[in-house]
């Protein structure tokens, strides 16, 4: 009898859970699932749950070894542009946010902030166009002004350069995000130790080496330890928008993300892309969880949650 | 001695001024350069290249477009309305009911939901899945729905939203109760208007995710009238790579090359709507960033 009262009083909260409950089951329990597609000796009629088992069961993964190569190369670009970006959109946030504590005029700080902001706002592809315009070898800015000091550089066929021009736009595109964090962390330390520290005649510069970059310093480490949960997640879309997967950059550009993408989802060739697709799920999952660990040991009030 | 420590501080704040306004110039260049290129003649950016201030003032580019385009640009920006405004009406309801529930602290189930939401940002079965799910068992390519459904229940916001929601006094809420009120009473009478800021603050992050995305065209859409306007720049961006991968020009007689500032002319007309609305509602994402961040 009261358990049955309970659960009319409960009823609208189980009607207003449902949709976001069905969204997660459609959208992120069943493709988890089917990751099950790994075992599977995939056809386009059966589908992931149709098709019949592979034989032998692991026949899949013997594409992932024997294509190590590949999926090497993969991991390399994604975990390594991800510390890249890491590295330096922390560096512009924090300068950039202790910048901006310091000068106090609070209209400038509200436009400059917003301007810096709007990046975040850019699309990739709209990124990417403009990134043409810069870049393009017959009317790009930036390769304009080089073969006016004698230098021809195309950039659409040296990967290397890629490697600057991703972290360069990661930066551009990330760093008033990011700075509004710090910002905010920054704002709320005790002006007293400032004060003191004014008192016995630190300059400003002392100030921000001795007293801001140290209190700041748990935050990055958590931001830090957060971000080593995503190291194995790739950006398709950036990837896309920016190079277009032009054939050219892959040797960066092709993050595992990518990877999939095109050995996958272009080229319907299952059993390799699957095992790839296992390998980041369950590796990202560990990172993740070991991440959130040490994050929590380092500071026990900060869980993501 | 203070004087002089306090000239080198004054340098120094000089600098912080200085480096800034380059920094905040350099996050408007880009846009810049486009709505520059977008007016310049296309015989000078063809011969020139481009600058930052328009070659040669021209409105022609944007009549040929809207002359010779209008129809696909017209489609495309229905398809992208609509994702945007259904699709952010439909997440942030399933959002925040979610939310609400989850943060109703004598729900006996409200910690096993929320570590439903919650374990999918720990564990995911990848793209492939996914996509084989999406296309296959669902068949969500070529459908409007299909560009929305996938992201109506984003979990970061989620917890965004609930942020929100736990700052509201547990007083108020068991007050109302005990005058009978219920769950759902509660949620429209309370809650709502009590956390209206975080409310806000996730209808424009789904505005921008709904409005920028990519990904669902990219892996649901075929069909022409189903293109958004990011997938027509794409469409754009891959027919001029295409021509610069292939300097032959092989193979690609049939694609119409869309000039320069053509390019830069659609660049524009795509974010339009959201620099024309950025003054306006800047100042939530700037502060939904902090709460979220800080709080979360």
């Amino acid at each position: 009898m009261k358990g049955k009262k309970t659960f009319k009083k409960d009823f609208p909260l189980y009607l207003m859970a449902l949709p976001g409950v069905a969204v997660l089951i459609a959208f992120a329990y069943i493709p988890m699932a089917g990751l099950i597609l790994v075992f599977k000796d995939y056809n386009y009629k059966g589908g992931i749950f149709g098709s019949p088992w592979a034989d032998p069961l692991f026949k899949n993964f013997e594409f992932f070894f024997n294509n190590m190569d590949n999926a090497l190369r993969a991991t390399r670009n994604t975990v390594g542009l991800n510390i890249l970006f890491f590295v330096f959109g922390t560096i512009f946030a924090v300068a950039i946010a202790i910048m901006l504590s310091e000068v106090k005029n609070k209209h400038f700080i509200k436009i400059s902030q917003s301007v810096m902001f709007f990046p975040y706002f850019i699309s990739w592809m709209v990124m990417g166009a403009i990134l043409n315009a810069l870049l393009s070898s017959e009317v790009g800015v930036i390769s304009g002004a080089l073969q006016k000091i004698g230098i021809s550089f195309d950039f659409y066929s040296s990967p290397g350069a890629w490697v600057v021009i991703l972290v360069l736009v990661s930066v551009w595109q990330s760093t008033g995000y990011n700075s509004v964090i710090y910002y905010g962390v920054l704002s709320g330390f005790d002006t007293s130790i400032y004060e003191a520290a004014q008192v016995d005649g630190a300059s400003k510069w002392q100030q921000i080496t001795k007293i801001t970059l140290p209190l700041l310093r748990p935050t990055i480490t958590i931001m830090f330890l957060l971000s080593v949960g995503n190291m194995l997640k790739g950006n398709l879309n950036m990837m896309i928008g920016l190079t277009n997967l032009n054939p050219m950059l892959l040797e960066v550009t092709d993050v595992i993300d990518v990877f999939v993408y095109r050995s996958g989802v272009q080229n319907g060739d299952m059993a390799f892309a699957s095992a790839v697709s296992l390998y980041q799920s369950i590796f990202g999952f560990v990172l993740v969880m070991v991440s959130n660990k040490l994050a929590k040991m380092y500071d026990s009030d900060t869980s993501l949650f | 001695m203070t004087k002089s420590v306090s000239r080198s501080d004054r340098t120094l704040t000089r600098i912080f001024y200085g480096i800034l306004t380059v920094f905040s110039l350099i996050c408007l260049l880009p846009i810049i350069l486009a709505i520059s290129g977008s007016f310049s003649t296309e015989i000078e950016v063809a011969t020139k290249g481009y600058s930052l201030l328009p070659r040669g003032f021209t409105l022609d580019t944007y009549k040929y477009v809207f002359q010779s385009q209008g129809a696909t640009l017209l489609s495309a920006y229905r398809v992208t309305l609509f994702t945007t405004v259904f699709g952010t009406l439909l997440s942030v309801t399933i959002t925040t009911c979610f939310a609400y529930v989850i943060s109703v602290k004598d729900f006996k189930h409200a910690n096993k939901l929320a570590f439903f939401a919650y374990f999918t940002m720990l564990f995911s079965g990848g793209m492939l899945p996914w996509y084989l799910v999406c296309t296959k068992y669902y068949h969500l390519n070529d459908t409007l729905i299909g560009l929305i459904l996938p992201y109506s229940m984003n979990v970061f916001y989620m917890y965004l939203v609930r942020n929100y929601i736990k700052g509201i006094p547990y007083e108020l809420t068991e007050s109302a109760k005990i005058d009978g009120a219920g769950y759902f009473q509660i949620f429209i009478k309370i809650i709502l208007p009590l956390s209206k800021a975080g409310i806000v603050t996730i209808v424009l992050f789904y505005m921008l995710t709904f409005w920028n995305d990519f990904y669902l065209p990219l892996m649901l859409v075929n069909k022409d009238e189903y293109y958004s306007m990011q997938y027509i720049l794409y469409k754009m961006n891959a027919n001029i790579q295409y021509l610069a991968a292939n300097p032959s020009g092989m193979g690609a007689a049939h694609i119409v090359l869309p000039t320069q500032t053509i390019k830069m002319a659609i660049t524009c007309i795509a974010i339009g709507p959201i620099a024309l609305v950025y003054p306006f509602i800047q100042k939530y994402f700037v502060k939904g960033v902090t709460v979220g961040a800080l709080k979360g």
